[in-house]
């Protein structure tokens, strides 16, 4: 057999790399230049060193969109992953309608962010929304996002949750799957409860997908931009605003192209510091499964 | 006996080098030139298609055509900016709005005196010399104004009706109790406005006589009537005469709103009473009717209401590639017959004179006030770098008063201190 050397399959690798190091590697450098640069439209760009750091860091907005989102980010990830392993459960415990509860957690991946949210704004208009009549005729109280802060943040909260279930329900489900039923047959022959069973096997041997899906779903979460942008708009008074909308505005209403870069990269920065919980969590679990 | 087709390599290439090489030379079939250009959709919908193609002669004549990419204002911006900053660009004619051209974007412009001396435009001097201003910039014009849109009080005729009022409000007092008895009785809601725009709490401040920034940079040059404007705005919003949704209203909620009947008033742009009165989109063809926005009492025939007035401008990119092309549409665009041409379509002219033209006035009953609006209108704010920074934190302290979350003059103090930094 021939043996195959590095030098061999560089050729074989080259496309791919190329293609990453100009749509990823070479605009993040890029960014990273221009993060110490004043720069706008008509301006050439002029060395500014950590300026931009110490202006998005000093604004009261950048700081609020950057709880905001911590916020967010927190509940609406952990409650979605909640909601999907109930359902994940759910759909194996044998449970009627099985194929028609699939469906409905699987629809929000197949509808349009804009269309979802188009259609969310309508159901809770505050006039003439379904939901806030029905809440109304039930004597219940209404959202009323677009006046209240906190209800806004409870509204794209929701709404987080209803887009991206999908995604976790998918990956935990896939997980649940793959659990041999012979290890549930020996803990009920061994006296378990359902909830012991619960506790004992399904959470230990799901644990690696939970920590996979909530890993991806705190980095996707803190790049949420369309969510908040066509449900809010970062309002009322931009009480809602989240670190991407921040980040949209100083770049595309403002042509502050510096400080959008810095946003850029204090986001990144937030959302590994955010995350390295559970990145800690993963690598202890691939290094006990070697 | 007949033979199946069958594909093979070499029969594939040659299909497919055909087909590209067909792809590749459809435009040159379809005409000898391309005037790539930049624009929002109005600005194309407005020059008209097939047999009303207002520019079909210009193509005949000049053997080209006209490919439009369009955008919605803030990304349009972003993207002729991002375009004229290259070092070559293929789109040789973009639609600038006219509070965007500073000194810095300015630059990345064709000036257009030397233009305008070879080959002048039809009657140059017919074109508002307001809007010619507002494109010179540090002494070079850089833009021909084509498109106005002056802002206007729209009403619904038939709710005023169903409360009992038979005229539209005189003064900016009677709007409000207008608007308030409207929604009191359960009629609908009073008035609606957008939240994310400036228009509206200028509009409110200026018919009390202040403003927000006049064009010499003087902020708040009358702080007492930004704050009557606010707080007759926030007395609206609590007593329902402005919808509870008001902070996440958009600019295309107030035409859904006044087509549906749910609100009797809002604030417009002339150009929209087409759009208002669709009778395949509105409920209310034909009733939804407009007049200038009004002052408070007391400024009634002492001063006159300023609207606030956007414009647009058509610019070539200092980098274009086809200049020529460029110069020789905005001629033809600014011409008396096409602008009368893009009126009759909705357009909002450029030229004084159009607004007099007996074949508009016919078609649009709204031209005789429109004219009257326009001639004391001006922009919201004038052209700076940090012009939409400034426009944001105002709408952020004025939803804040409107909302009651500060009092008018919190808010007016805040958005004295917090704007002023930003001026040039």
């Amino acid at each position: 057999m021939r043996k195959t050397t590095f030098l061999g399959v560089i050729p074989l690798l080259a496309p791919v790399q190329l293609l990453l190091l100009c749509v990823v590697i070479l605009p993040a450098l890029y960014v990273v230049w221009l993060s110490f640069h004043l720069s706008s439209f008509g301006q050439a760009p002029e060395f500014v060193g950590w300026q931009n750091y110490l202006r998005v860091l000093s604004d009261p907005a950048f700081r609020s969109a950057m709880w905001n989102t911590v916020i967010i980010v927190v509940v609406a990830v952990h409650l979605e992953m909640l909601v999907a392993l109930g359902m994940a459960l759910l759909c194996n415990s044998g449970v009627k309608f099985r194929r028609f509860l699939l469906v409905a957690v699987l629809a929000p991946y197949a509808v349009s962010e804009v269309v979802a949210v188009a259609m969310w704004r309508f159901l809770f208009d505050l006039d003439i929304g379904p939901v806030t009549l029905a809440l109304q005729a039930l004597g219940l109280p209404v959202l009323e996002w677009s006046y209240e802060p906190s209800h806004a943040m409870i509204m794209i909260i929701l709404l987080t949750i209803w887009m991206h279930l999908p995604f976790t329900f998918v990956i935990l489900y896939a997980a649940r799957l793959a659990m041999p039923a012979d290890l549930y047959e020996a803990a009920r022959i061994d006296g378990a409860t359902r909830l012991q069973c619960f506790w004992r096997v399904t959470l230990p041997l799901m644990g690696p997908a939970i920590i996979v899906a909530l890993l991806f779903r705190y980095i996707f979460a803190f790049r949420m931009f369309s969510e908040v942008w066509l449900l809010t708009g970062g309002g009322p008074a931009r009480s809602t605003e989240v670190v991407a909308v921040y980040l949209y505005q100083e770049a595309f209403s403002y042509n502050a192209f510096g400080t959008a870069s810095a946003t850029a990269l204090l986001m990144v920065i937030a959302s590994l510091v955010l995350a390295s919980g559970y990145i800690w969590l993963l690598r202890r679990q691939v290094k006990n499964a070697r | 006996m007949t033979r199946p087709m069958q594909m093979n390599r070499r029969g594939f290439l040659a299909s497919a080098t055909g087909t590209l090489a067909l792809l590749a030379a459809a435009p040159a079939l379809a005409a000898g030139k391309v005037l790539n250009i930049l624009s929002h959709r109005v600005h194309q919908a407005v020059l008209g298609e097939g047999e009303g193609d207002l520019m079909a002669g210009w193509k005949t004549a000049n053997d080209a055509d006209l490919a439009f990419t369009t955008f919605d204002s803030n990304p349009l911006m972003d993207r002729l900016f991002r375009e004229a900053s290259l070092p070559e660009t293929e789109f040789s004619l973009g639609y600038m709005v006219d509070n965007r051209p500073t000194s810095d974007i300015a630059r990345l412009f064709e000036p257009l005196d030397g233009w305008q001396e070879k080959d002048p435009i039809a009657d140059f001097a017919d074109l508002a010399p307001g809007l010619i201003k507002g494109m010179t910039i540090d002494g070079k014009l850089i833009g021909i104004p084509v498109r106005t849109a002056t802002q206007a009080l729209f009403y619904n005729e038939d709710l005023l009706e169903q409360a009992g009022f038979t005229a539209p409000p005189a003064t900016l007092e009677e709007l409000v109790a207008q608007a308030q008895k409207i929604s009191a009785d359960k009629i609908a809601t009073g008035m609606v406005l957008a939240s994310d725009l400036a228009v509206f709490p200028v509009m409110f401040a200026r018919a009390f006589g202040g403003d927000f920034l006049t064009q010499d940079f003087r902020l708040l040059p009358d702080p007492a009537a930004m704050e009557q404007a606010l707080t007759v705005l926030a007395g609206m919003f609590a007593d329902g005469s402005l919808p509870r949704s008001y902070a996440t209203t958009k600019n295309d909620d107030q035409v859904t709103w006044m087509q549906q009947g749910r609100a009797a008033f809002t604030v417009l742009p002339f150009a929209r009473a087409a759009q208002l009165n669709n009778p395949e989109q509105s409920k209310f063809p034909g009733r939804i009717k407009a007049v200038g926005f009004p002052v408070t009492g007391g400024l009634v025939g002492k001063t006159p209401m300023a609207a606030v007035v956007e414009a647009w401008a058509m610019v070539i990119p200092a980098n274009a590639r086809d200049k020529d092309l460029a110069w020789s549409y905005i001629r033809q665009v600014s011409s008396p017959e096409t602008t009368l041409g893009m009126a009759l379509n909705g357009n909002g002219a450029a030229r004084v004179s159009t607004f007099s033209d007996p074949r508009l006035i016919e078609k649009n009953p709204l031209a005789a006030i429109e004219a009257e609006a326009l001639a004391n209108a001006r922009g919201a704010f004038p052209p700076f770098p940090e012009a939409a920074r400034a426009q944001a934190l105002l709408l952020e302290e004025v939803q804040l008063a409107v909302m009651g979350r500060k009092t008018p003059a919190e808010a007016v103090a805040a958005i004295s201190e917090r704007v002023a930094p930003l001026l040039p």
